[in-house]
């Protein structure tokens, strides 16, 4: 069944978000209205790709997850075909609710409410008493299959989807940011990842794009992870030092990044971006990515590292974890981690798992304050003057490089300003329809 | 993994001597005591928060698995006064309650109670589940080997634990 987007539920389609959203600044009320919201709904998550899923956690046939896309409920299913649909979870009768676990396999849902069943390719299968309905029953099935986004697409094992079919095409879409896909896959010898050790999710009472804007910024660590860093080991860089070569890079299309490969190359180390740790700690990944790279090419990825790169609107490579956020509502957010397995680096596997538990979730050593931030944010919005959140640090720094706006001085706002450009461009884009 | 569910039969009453052991530990994470929080710890301490009742640790994420120096570096990162998320810190009451001996085995003894816990910061927050205690007796007294906290709400999203829990 297609999805048909009510544009008549909205009222803020009248905003002029031009005046909004400025070079270097843009209007407090984009994070606390809950008409902006809506609108944020309908043109950014339902009518554009938004990461749903990894297929690592959908392997079999019959796996699912429950998620959202915006605010509505989904399943992310795999059929026996082996296709990956994502569903709306709304029984087609009377709404109820269709699939209540988080993740599960079946080969069909049944509907608690009056017992209809379908089939986790979105067929409806059987209604009880069926003799109930004018129509036949081949009528009715034909009818009333639950609702399915009209693209789904996968890129690195990374599953997007586009609830209206609007979104084009899906590579395109990544643009800059596939190679960022890129560089984590590359990370595994066997080229894939699994999030098998699950997520942990955080409840914030932050709009999504303050905790969006927080993952790809790189003024704020001195002084929000100052604990960590004092009390407990120093940063992995010194953001303190003027020569740091860490780049923070808008790479079009809402997408965004904090380069740290500039700054490793420099220092010309292996694994900066994983403790530090010597070689002979992984021999086995060692070897394997040498057989499959060669010795040079292997030395350039493990001086490289992972991304540290947000994609577009609400999927963020945190380096050896993925993240991706789920909106609620104007003033709170779902943000859910996961730990990276890269595939053929068994040796690593339980150490990234205790290093996302130090740093990452709501006990996180860095993430419990980024939260923290979020919420005084939120909070320091409701006053109404002055009315602007200024983005305006480092136009001087900036130099266009192939991958995009890139600035070498880490505390610029470029990846921020970045996020609000290409938004602005998605809300002006359906406000005339 | 914790077999959070087996009926395992209370060795008699549980003895006062332990449950004024846990009430300790409440009132020292309730009061922010983190030194003396700190120094129940065994050596070989582990202080757990799974993300569901059944997880294990070794191949699933947890939101706290600390051996005892993460548990050090903890509370360092809790003392150093830039700790926004406990900034002010948070004011807390908990109440333990059908406490339970799960087992015995020379000088370890596991025990379990209930937990409630009112938190204040912005907002006051319920936190609720089950706490699993490893102790250990030795010639000092009783150490605290290994902490589980089994929230209710581990499996769905959770606010900020940045306090003792
Ligand atoms: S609402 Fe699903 S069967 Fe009636
Ligand atoms: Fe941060």
């Amino acid at each position: 069944m297609t999805i048909r987007l009510e544009t008549e539920r909205l009222v803020a389609d009248d905003v002029d978000y031009d005046q909004l959203i400025l070079r270097d600044r843009v209007h407090g009320s984009l994070y606390t209205d809950p008409a902006i919201f809506d609108k944020e709904m309908r043109d950014i998550y339902e009518n554009q790709w938004v990461f749903v899923a990894h297929e690592s956690e959908i392997k079999e046939p019959g796996d699912y997850v429950r998620r959202r896309i915006g605010t509505q409920p989904l399943i992310v299913a795999r059929g026996k075909d082996l296709k990956v649909r994502v569903l709306l979870n709304r029984c087609t009768h009377r709404a109820n609710m269709l699939c209540q676990s988080d993740a599960g396999n079946a080969t069909l849902f049944r509907c608690s409410f009056h017992g209809w069943t379908f089939s986790n390719d979105g067929r409806l299968q059987g209604v009880s008493f069926r003799g109930g309905y004018e129509q036949e029953l081949s009528e009715l099935r034909a009818e009333l299959g639950l609702a399915e986004a009209a693209q789904v697409g996968t890129y690195g094992g990374f599953v997007f989807a586009n609830l209206t079919g609007d979104a084009g095409d899906l590579e395109e879409y990544l643009g800059n940011a596939k190679g960022a896909i890129d560089r984590l896959v590359q990370l595994s010898p066997e080229g894939g990842i699994d999030l098998s050790a699950g997520w942990m999710k955080h409840d914030n009472n932050a709009n999504w794009k303050v905790v969006n804007e927080v993952q790809v910024d790189g003024y704020h660590p001195l002084f929000v992870h100052e604990s960590l860093y004092k009390a407990v080991k120093p940063a992995k860089v010194d953001y303190s030092s003027d020569e740091l070569r860490v780049a923070v890079r808008d790479l079009g299309g809402g997408h965004s990044e904090v380069d740290y490969s500039r700054e490793y190359q420099n220092q010309d180390r292996e694994f900066i971006w994983f403790s530090s740790i010597p070689r002979t700690r992984v021999p086995n990944y060692v070897e394997a990515m040498e057989a499959l790279h060669g010795p040079e090419k292997t030395h350039e990825i493990l001086v490289d590292g992972p991304p540290h790169t947000f994609i577009w609107p609400n999927l963020f490579l945190a380096e050896m974890q993925v993240m991706f956020v789920e909106p609620l509502a104007v003033e709170r957010t779902i943000q859910y981690t996961a730990p990276i397995k890269l595939l053929g680096a068994e040796e690593m596997s339980a150490r990234i798992i205790r290093q996302t538990e130090g740093a990452m979730g709501p006990a996180g050593f860095l993430i419990a304050d980024d939260a923290e931030m979020g919420e005084r944010n939120q909070i320091g919005l409701h006053a109404q003057e002055p009315e602007w959140v200024l983005f305006a640090r480092g136009f001087e720094s900036e130099t266009v490089e192939e991958r995009g706006i890139t600035s070498y001085d880490r505390t610029s706002e470029t990846s921020q300003r970045g996020m609000w450009q290409h938004y602005r461009t998605l809300m002006t884009e359906k406000t005339n329809d | 993994m914790t077999d959070t569910r087996t009926e395992t039969a209370s060795v008699g009453t549980v003895p006062a001597e332990l449950v004024d052991y846990m009430v300790h530990e409440a009132r020292l994470a309730d009061e922010n005591r983190y030194e003396e929080w700190e120094s129940l710890w065994a050596d070989d301490g582990i202080y757990w928060i799974p993300t569901g009742d059944d997880k294990d640790p070794e191949t699933q994420v947890s939101f706290v698995f600390d051996n005892r120096h993460r548990i050090g570096s903890r509370i360092a990162q809790l003392r150093s006064g830039r700790r926004h998320s406990q900034t002010p810190p948070s004011k807390m009451r908990r109440q333990l309650a059908n406490f339970e001996v799960l087992s015995e085995d020379g000088d370890v003894i596991e025990v379990a109670a209930n937990f409630s816990l009112f938190e204040h910061r912005y907002a006051t927050t319920i936190w609720a589940g089950r706490y699993l205690y490893l102790l250990r007796r030795t010639a000092d007294g009783i150490t605290l080997v290994k902490k589980t906290v089994l929230l209710i709400n581990n499996e769905g999203p959770i606010k900020t634990i940045a306090f003792i829990l």
